[in-house]
């Protein structure tokens, strides 16, 4: 049982990060290896805003929200919208991008150059500190529960019900699926089609600024501690079938549980090696993910 | 002076400058710059691969990895202090194993063949081909393309690391090999900080540069290229689209190796960091700065990259900002020049047979030199 709520936050960070990537990736077709860096970034918005604001956990969530997705807005308007198309462009462009924002924590935005250093910045680790009613455990069918790890199961499915609110049914939604299904047509019809990818990709972001957040409650935080989360979160989208909520969501758990329960029986080299081998079987022998969106 | 002449005096004065560089060099730089042009064979190889027929690997590494530990491994057995069983070995095993190879550790019979340093050499190709065989055959008989391809390739380059890094007392886990022998061909000892070593370098970029020469500008390379452009329409010509993916991704992947065994003999290990996804990634990147599609951009791409990138690391204002310069080297080529240096050189010549015909229809040149 332990194992299982292990195995469930470990999908519910994966689910934020992936939903986050999903919709980038479903939207516009971009793979962005930058959206490990905007998990890192929401984490270092948590580090500097309890360090220096004095903000608590709760109050961080939105905040990392708004900061990572300002960084999104800026890196979709200043270069990935001008690699629509260009499928493994994006992936290295991206990965450029990712390359600068890590090394500008690293040197305090560049502020170490000129000798001044930010508290909570630079390569060392760092830490969070929680809210002490989420320190605590609780029992439940017979197992101790982290307060902790429960949250994020609750924030994940809070998220992915926000996200589907969204996307089925606000006019913005509307806009995103048609660009996601024939984005010329849909800008023959009116929509702004860049505008929408912009606020996808802010949107995106935003979500996993906010799983950012949440990992930085039990990890600790430095600047290269958003590559794995990347390239997980994208086999998550790939596995579950891209543009398809339900299967990011389903995918994400199963994963999650899979590498857990994996880790516990042998550890956590097998259960990563294991959680990779599943995908590519699922990728051989299933190329459209597990659940694949009826479309044209 | 024609596209095709200007591009065969490149590629003659780009060798010619190989030659008579260490001359001029003192034995840190001969040291440093063999190895930029071990990293210029891999990116030979993904040149070979992504820029002519489409298939973009991130899993490189694994296979240059793969070839850096089966020399390493030969060259640990080498080492006069590592007999009869290497001293990683002692340190990982069971109090009263046998020390001999073949029960030291669970496993270590694995190295017994790697006594002699021939298997070593050879294993640093056909291990990696083999390899790069089995996926590419499951990969492609399901037709997996694109993006997916570079996905697949990137999670077996990490299964390949994390089982490295795992298996301390066969591997030397997270340490990897750091103890070797100078290697040695026929009583011949190589010198990795000496000109020896550049040359031996050297001359198997020039080698299997013009063995991807000889194999590219024939009708494989034609066939790859239709591919590249469209795959379905390729299949419909009645070409086994997939056999010649196969064989271009072996392909790429044995020069892979065969850069990775280089790797150990001039940096002299062989460790798990050269599986990262990072390191695969920067193979691509210099690839893509010197002309995906262009073997010699190629090699040329990664010479500069690095080299640059090592000016850098010496001074201390730079060493901080270089990732950062790296990194807007590559959005920078992805946006502006997605063809790289060579992409410039061609378009140089293009724009001046235009000029030069006045209007008349330019004719096409051949692409990939």
């Amino acid at each position: 049982m332990e194992t299982f709520v292990i195995g469930l936050s470990i999908g519910s960070i994966l689910f934020m990060v992936a939903l986050g990537l999903a919709i980038i990736y479903g939207t516009m077709k971009v793979i962005n290896l930058a959206h490990g860096e905007m998990v890192m970034i929401g984490a270092y918005t948590t580090v500097l805003a309890t360090k220096h604001l004095g903000f608590n956990l709760y109050l961080c969530i939105p905040l990392a929200f708004l900061v990572t997705a300002a960084f999104g807005y800026v890196i979709e308007r200043t270069v990935v919208q001008r690699l629509y198309g260009r499928l493994l462009d994006t992936l290295l462009a991206t990965w450029g991008i990712a390359l600068i924002l890590q090394q500008l924590i690293r040197i305090h935005f560049g502020l170490a150059l000129f000798g001044i250093h930010i508290d909570g910045l630079g390569s060392d680790l760092q830490n969070v500190p929680v809210p002490s009613e989420l320190q605590q455990a609780f029992h439940f069918l017979g197992a101790n529960i982290p307060v902790y790890r429960a949250f994020i199961f609750v924030m994940a499915l809070v998220l992915g019900a926000v996200s589907w609110w969204l996307i089925f049914k606000t006019r913005f939604g509307s806009q995103l699926r048609a660009v996601s299904v024939a984005r010329n047509t849909a800008a023959a019809c009116g929509i702004n089609d860049k505008r929408v990818n912009t606020l996808a990709f802010a949107y995106g972001s935003g979500l996993a600024g906010i799983a950012g957040v949440l990992v930085s409650g039990f990890k600790t935080v430095s600047p290269d501690m958003g590559t794995p989360y990347v390239v997980d979160a994208f086999l998550v989208v790939v596995a579950g079938g891209v543009g398809h909520l339900m299967g990011t969501l389903l995918s994400a758990g199963i994963l999650g549980e899979v590498q857990s329960f994996v880790a516990t029986w042998l550890n956590d080299v097998y259960g990563r090696t294991v959680l990779f081998t599943v995908v590519i079987l699922i990728l051989l022998f299933k190329p459209q993910g597990l659940f694949v969106t009826k479309s044209r | 002076m024609t596209y095709r002449s200007a591009s065969l005096v490149a590629y003659v004065a780009f060798f010619v400058l190989l030659m008579v560089l260490p001359f001029f060099l003192n034995s840190f730089w001969t040291n440093r710059m063999a190895t930029y042009l071990v990293y210029s064979i891999c990116a030979l190889g993904i040149a070979m691969s992504w820029g002519y027929a489409g298939i973009l690997s991130l899993g490189q590494g694994l296979f240059f990895g793969m070839g850096a530990y089966m020399l390493a491994m030969s060259l640990t057995l080498a080492d006069p202090g590592n007999n009869p069983v290497p001293e990683l070995m002692l340190l990982n095993m069971e109090p009263d194993a046998v020390r001999d190879l073949c029960c030291v550790t669970t496993g270590s019979f694995l190295w017994i063949p790697f006594r002699w340093v021939t298997v070593g050499i050879l294993a640093g190709i056909v291990v990696p081909c083999i390899l790069a065989a089995l996926i590419g055959y499951v990969m492609f008989k399901r037709r997996t393309t694109g993006v997916y391809v570079s996905i697949i390739t990137l999670a077996f380059a990490l299964i390949g690391q994390l089982l490295i890094i795992n298996n301390q007392p066969l591997t030397g886990g997270f340490n990897g090999l750091a103890s070797l022998a100078a290697l040695e061909i026929a009583g011949f000892e190589f010198d990795p900080y000496g000109p020896s070593v550049y040359y031996l370098v050297m001359f198997t970029l020039l080698v299997v540069m013009l063995l991807a020469r000889y194999l590219l500008s024939g009708r494989v390379g034609q066939v790859l290229k239709a591919i590249r452009e469209d795959e379905a329409r390729a299949r419909y010509l009645g070409y086994d689209v997939e056999n010649y993916k196969l064989f271009i991704f072996c392909v790429s992947a044995g020069v892979a190796g065969l850069a990775g065994m280089l790797f150990t003999v001039t940096s002299e290990f062989a460790a798990p960091s050269l599986m990262a996804t990072s390191f695969s990634i920067s193979m691509v990147i210099w690839a893509a700065t010197g002309g995906r599609a262009s073997l010699l951009g190629a090699c040329i791409g990664a010479l500069i990259v690095n080299f640059i990138g090592s000016l850098a690391s010496e001074s201390a204002t730079f060493q901080p900002v270089w990732p950062i310069i790296l990194g807007a080297l590559f959005v920078f080529v992805v946006l502006v020049m997605p063809n790289g240096i060579a992409g410039l050189f061609k378009d140089f010549f293009d724009r001046r047979s235009a000029s030069a015909n006045d209007g008349h229809a330019v004719p096409a040149t051949a692409e990939g030199s």
